[in-house]
């Protein structure tokens, strides 16, 4: 792949909190339209820092994170336009509709002017029950609120979307419909990139898993290598050696 | 984009039992204020067509204030019934609605509620705006769009000042209406332009306070904490520095009692009336040189009492409630320098109309005492513009601070 198309990009990032702890350590990664990348690892790998990092939530130590080739430091705002976020564990204003909440996360997207018809329908699209899009959003289940998170991330039509474990807790059904929609997104050519634990899924969806380790990238491999190699037995073999450092 | 945030700021408040029972409270008590405090007003009206002087009664009475209506301030000291005598002023007391259950429970004034309950609906408001979004993650959610921090924080602000601030006026508005009907309280335009100057005071003071609750939400992490210091700030700024204001003042400024004067006055009066035992060929004289006598000691003890309320009121304006009850007062012309400058026009009258009692105690030819409250340009010049430019100041450092904090908050 052209690195110049790339959608996302981390240039020799890194990340020390104030306590020390280096949670991102030289990061290099490009994601390309169309691409999913799973980036696998334990608790405190970096994986969620990372995705902080793209969001402009923490500045990096070193390095610089790319969207659509916006310097995501320099000019957030601008950077910010072309990204979709879904959290491990979407939270949304209770008291408001599924429609409501739609609409307000839309509007901050910068989609305006849409009707009733497009928010139902982009509702429809991740299989949310006709009857919860205009209920409060309180009495949702996880499943249901995961469904709504990935809606904002559709209906605002950004070239990339960054996924911070976004399965899990989900039931297996609900985890599988998760990953269609994925799927579907990344026919329509959107750069992914998925934070998991989720080893099975991220061999699924993935085109390229990363696993990180104490900050760095220890291991890439692509879905063709994946074919033949197994990466549970990579992915532990890399959590049972030794510290990097 | 700030406009999508403060529609969801309102249509969140009004989805809120919160706020839904914050309003209901805040609707209650105004209109319950507008209600008992327009009757009180009425009954004391009626007081004082008993108690008015005759033509000639060398008698100063001011009639009650509509505007007291709305800020009580110093209304009572302000209608009592000041009878000049030829030895000095007999203060008596003034008008009254005759409602004992008020010493019991006295009603708060339209600018006691704002003071107390706006400005703790405001807080309630403002301490979980920011927090409670970190809390729950949708502010990470937010913020990964292209939205400024100063955009959400000002929308945020504004969709709360303005589901505050419409109810408010709108009850407001209503009450006036309603009084409008009744023919002893109308309100002429100048009353009204004033009650229009103590609205906006209001406003300043509401939109302090929200700020004040965006900066602490923004600091802090948690909306339990932000609510538990906000309430501690709440009773320092309403309640503590008021009252530490006038208690430092005294310390300072060493004024003596009413008693101690009314006393020495007496005092004055024995010792020249047992001098003059069986001579009262020099009365005359003597009555002048006692009253010349009075006046100096009227004129210290006034001079000490105005530097002890300039003193207290500096001291008093670093609260903002001190400062909000202070301009609201003066506005309305209960306020001290109202009543001060009503006590010296009294002692110009007992002056205008010493010369008359004089010449026979009894006799109903004193001229008549008239005043004219502070015209408002006066009021606003002395000290009242300086109390909301004050406000507006200390709302504009907190709203820029509560930026300043939102912007370096970290939003995981």
């Amino acid at each position: 792949m052209n690195e110049t198309q790339s959608i996302l990009k981390a240039e020799d990032l890194s990340k020390r909190y104030e306590d020390g702890v280096l949670a991102v350590d030289h990061l290099n990664l490009n994601i390309y339209p169309g691409e999913v990348y799973c980036l696998l690892g334990a608790n405190g790998a970096g994986k969620t820092t990372t995705i902080n990092l793209f969001l402009n939530f923490i500045p990096p130590t070193t390095g610089t994170c790319y969207i659509k080739g916006i310097d995501v430091n320099r000019d957030p705002l601008e950077a910010k336009k072309h990204v979709a976020f879904v959290s491990e564990n979407v939270m949304l204003y209770g008291n408001f509709t599924a429609r409501q909440n739609l609409d307000f996360f839309a509007k901050l997207g910068g989609k305006a002017n849409l009707a009733k018809e497009d928010y139902y329908q982009v509702m429809r699209r991740v299989s949310l029950q006709e009857k919860a899009f205009d209920q409060r959003v309180k009495n949702f289940s996880k499943g249901m609120r995961q469904k709504l998170g990935i809606s904002i991330a559709i209906i605002k039509d950004a070239p990339a979307i960054l996924l911070d474990e976004p399965t899990s807790g989900l039931d297996p059904k609900a985890a599988t419909e998760f990953l269609e929609i994925m799927a579907e997104l990344k026919t329509e050519g959107k750069a992914i990139l998925m934070s998991t634990h989720d080893i099975f899924r991220a061999k699924e969806i993935g085109d390229r898993v990363g696993i990180m380790k104490e900050g760095r990238l220890v291991m890439e491999r692509t879905r063709q290598e994946l074919q033949v190699e197994d990466l549970v037995k990579i992915y532990i073999d890399y959590m049972k050696s030794e510290p990097l450092i | 984009m700030t406009g999508t945030i403060v529609r969801k700021e309102i249509l969140s408040n009004l989805l809120s039992y919160k706020f839904t029972a914050v309003i209901v409270l805040v609707v209650v008590l105004v209109a319950t204020s507008f209600f008992v405090m327009a009757r009180d007003y009425k009954e004391r009206l009626a007081d004082y067509q008993l108690i008015r002087p005759e033509p000639g009664a060398p008698i100063a009475v001011l009639p009650p204030n509509p505007l007291s209506i709305f800020a009580r301030g110093l209304e009572e000291a302000m209608t009592r019934s000041f009878e000049v005598g030829a030895v000095g002023i007999d203060v008596r007391a003034g008008q009254s609605s005759g409602n004992v259950i008020f010493s019991f429970f006295p009603t708060p004034d339209f600018v006691h509620i704002i003071k107390v309950v706006l400005s703790l609906v405001a807080l309630l408001l403002g301490f979980d705006a920011v927090s409670r979004e970190k809390e729950a993650g949708t502010l990470k959610l937010a913020l990964s769009n292209a939205v400024s921090r100063s955009s959400l924080l000002l929308g945020k602000w504004t969709g709360n000042f303005l589901s505050l601030a419409v109810p408010f006026l709108l009850v407001t508005g209503l009450g006036l209406s309603v009084m409008a009907f009744d023919p002893a309280l109308r309100m002429s335009p100048g009353a009204l332009g004033r009650l229009g100057l103590i609205l906006a005071a209001a406003l300043i003071y509401i939109a302090l306070f929200l700020s004040l609750g965006l900066l602490v939400s923004s600091l802090v992490r948690r909306s339990a904490t932000s609510l538990v210091v906000l309430l501690l700030l709440w009773s320092v700024i309403v309640f503590v520095l008021p009252n530490m204001g006038s208690l430092l003042a005294r310390q300072i400024v060493d004024v003596p009692s009413v008693r101690s004067l009314s006393e020495k006055r007496q005092q004055i009066w024995t010792r020249e009336v047992l001098l003059s035992y069986g001579d009262r060929s020099g009365w005359g004289a003597r009555i002048q040189a006692m009253n010349e006598e009075f006046d100096r000691m009227e004129e210290d003890y006034r001079l000490k009492f105005n530097r002890l309320v300039r003193t207290s009121r500096s001291i008093n304006r670093i609260s903002p409630a001190a400062s909000f009850v202070d301009a609201a007062t003066e506005i309305a012309g209960t306020g001290v320098s109202e009543e001060t400058r009503l006590k010296s026009e009294v002692i110009r009258y007992k002056n205008q109309a010493l010369p008359s009692l004089a010449r026979d105690r009894t006799a109903r030819e004193a001229p008549a005492f008239s005043y004219r409250a502070r015209p408002l340009g006066e009021v606003l010049s002395d000290g009242g513009l300086f109390d909301l430019a004050w406000l507006s100041v200390f709302t504009i450092l907190l709203f820029a601070a509560g930026t300043v904090a939102f912007i370096r908050t970290d939003p995981r």
